[in-house]
């Protein structure tokens, strides 16, 4: 018979918790299940494209077809497509559009979370606090596919990786953490209340075309609008990702964007801290 | 040398929110303004369960049994109060549930054996390990969404009964599933229980079952502790009052 090892259970400790011992909870669960974590990553892609006759082919068909139809609108309909820094704007509109197939997942999968997996919390003991980070991980595995098929495209454009790509680590980093932040509050809250996944839901189209996904930011002639603008995450990766692939700019160069993000980061770490630590009791209670 | 107190209750309360909608809800996470309605589901259990006892936890619907037995498994937490537990719990209720419905029967063993830690030989012993204890031949490889509850139940149990608990929690639900599987599993317990230093917690409505299996006998009446002690007296409080309805069959 298997021995499953279990950790004594001490709920006094859980209930008299702070927020830094609520962190240091986080941290120690990632650490004891970082191999699970890997697995149900793996368990997640196969749950979202099992059942399908092509599979694990929508990954890539999905937006495929969604950047075909940007492209033919922009291009073709509104003829407002010209090249953005001697590229042609299908490739400047692929680098921008790229990491947005990951953010969408994680704004509106990623926030269902608790409903995917009710059974890891209502029916097993399980580190709740992973729950957010192998979904997103799974997320991550076709944005890294994804994305090497980007690079390949720019390369067959006659666009050779250059030292600028060293940066693209970096971004694809700050992009998950942040959303795994994201879906770490969001899920806990969509638990809670419908009202939050609908409101969620009803924003991505707004978040997709305000956060200069299709326009170029660098032309807006306000600058309080581009400060504040700067303040949006989606903006910030998404110029993130063409300042690796169009613009060859580095990531220190406007610091400002940086310290904006920086500011968001640390904002969505205390709400995803302060409603784990408010709900992380209760979330087996309501689902 | 663990102590000898597995199991610790101290002043157990569990308290649920009602509000009046979703939305109440959703302000009431960031202010306390919002009305809401408490009920409590738990209030004061205070006991103690020593490393080998078997108890038998008796309690009408709603008397607060699965609230219980949810915070010893350490899926529910208390509202105040404190619980201690110590060794490896298997539940044996709600048997159809724990599982992934888009995933075959196998799959979901060895979901579980990967939730669990074990590596690739012991996931594949478990997984030999249900499937002959289930018995339930080809839908083993159907997803579960498929299956029928006593077919759940088979899995559920099987899986359960196969990480050798040192704390296990059986609750009535095993009387899913037809005559022979259950006798399968009353087996299957009693071996488990054989072991030694094996804790069983067992709820039921059958006193008859209970007194065959337990020494100690636990009553809840509304979320309270009405009675502990050895299990004829807890069957004869339990059942005194309402003289021999259905429960008693």
């Amino acid at each position: 018979m298997a021995q499953v090892s279990q950790p004594p259970l001490d709920l006094l400790a859980i209930r008299t918790k702070r927020y830094g011992a609520t962190l240091l909870d986080i941290v120690r669960e990632h650490k004891e299940y970082w191999r699970q974590i890997f697995q149900l990553a793996a368990v997640d892609l196969i749950k979202t494209y099992r059942g399908s006759a092509l599979g694990w082919l929508w990954a890539v068909i999905k937006p495929t077809v969604t950047i075909f139809v940007y492209w033919f609108a922009f291009s073709v309909g509104l003829r407002a497509s010209k090249d953005v820094g001697g590229f042609p704007f299908f490739l400047w509109l692929l680098a921008g559009i790229i990491p947005w197939f990951y953010i969408q997942e994680m704004l509106t999968q990623g926030s269902t979370n608790f409903k995917r997996y009710d059974y890891l919390v209502t029916k097993i003991r399980f580190p709740v606090s992973t729950i957010s980070t192998f979904v997103s991980l799974s997320k991550m595995y076709v944005h890294l596919a994804l994305l090497m098929i980007v690079v390949v495209i720019f390369v067959l454009f006659g666009y050779p990786v250059d030292v600028y790509f060293l940066q693209l680590p970096l971004y694809v980093a700050l992009m998950f953490v942040f959303f795994t932040l994201w879906s770490m509050f969001a899920s806990l809250l969509s638990a809670m209340s419908k009202d939050f996944a609908n409101v969620v839901n009803s924003f991505v189209t707004a978040i997709f075309w305000v956060s200069g996904i299709m326009w170029d930011v660098n032309l807006i002639d306000s600058p309080i609008l581009s400060k504040v603008l700067a303040f949006n995450p989606v903006t910030f990766l998404a110029t993130g990702f063409r300042n690796v692939f169009i613009y060859k700019r580095w990531f220190f160069e406007d610091t400002f964007a940086l310290a904006a993000f920086a500011i968001m980061l640390v904002g969505m770490f205390g709400l995803a801290l302060f409603t784990f630590h408010r709900l992380r009791r209760d979330i087996a209670d309501v689902l | 040398m663990k102590s000898d107190v597995v199991i610790e209750f101290r002043h157990v309360y569990k308290r649920y929110r009602l509000y009046r909608s979703q939305k109440h809800r959703l302000i009431g996470i960031f202010t306390k303004r919002v009305k809401y309605r408490e009920v409590f589901a738990n209030r004061d259990l205070t006991f103690e369960i020593r490393r080998g006892e078997s108890v038998a936890i008796f309690g009408k619907n709603g008397a607060g049994k699965s609230t219980m037995l949810k915070m010893i498994t350490g899926v529910a937490f208390p509202s105040s109060g404190h619980i201690k537990v110590d060794g490896r719990v298997s539940a044996l209720l709600e048997l159809t549930a724990g599982f992934d419905p888009e995933f075959t029967g196998r799959e979901n063993v060895q979901l579980r054996g990967q939730l669990w830690g074990l590596d690739k030989e012991e996931i594949l012993d478990l997984e030999k390990e249900v499937v002959d204890f289930a018995d339930i031949g080809v839908y083993m490889d159907q997803p579960m969404r498929t299956y029928s509850s006593g077919m759940k139940a088979r899995v559920g149990f099987a899986i359960s009964a196969s990480i050798n608990p040192e704390i296990l929690v059986v609750d009535e639900a095993l009387s899913v599933g037809d005559k022979a599987f259950r006798e399968k599993c009353d087996l299957k317990i009693k071996e488990i229980m054989a072991k030694e230093n094996v804790t069983v917690i067992f709820v039921t409505h059958s006193s008859a079952s209970a007194e065959r299996v337990c020494n100690r006998g636990i009553v809840l009446e509304k979320g309270k502790l009405a009675f502990d002690g050895p299990i004829r007296a807890a069957i004869e409080y339990y059942e005194g009052p309402q003289e021999q309805s259905v429960l008693s069959s």
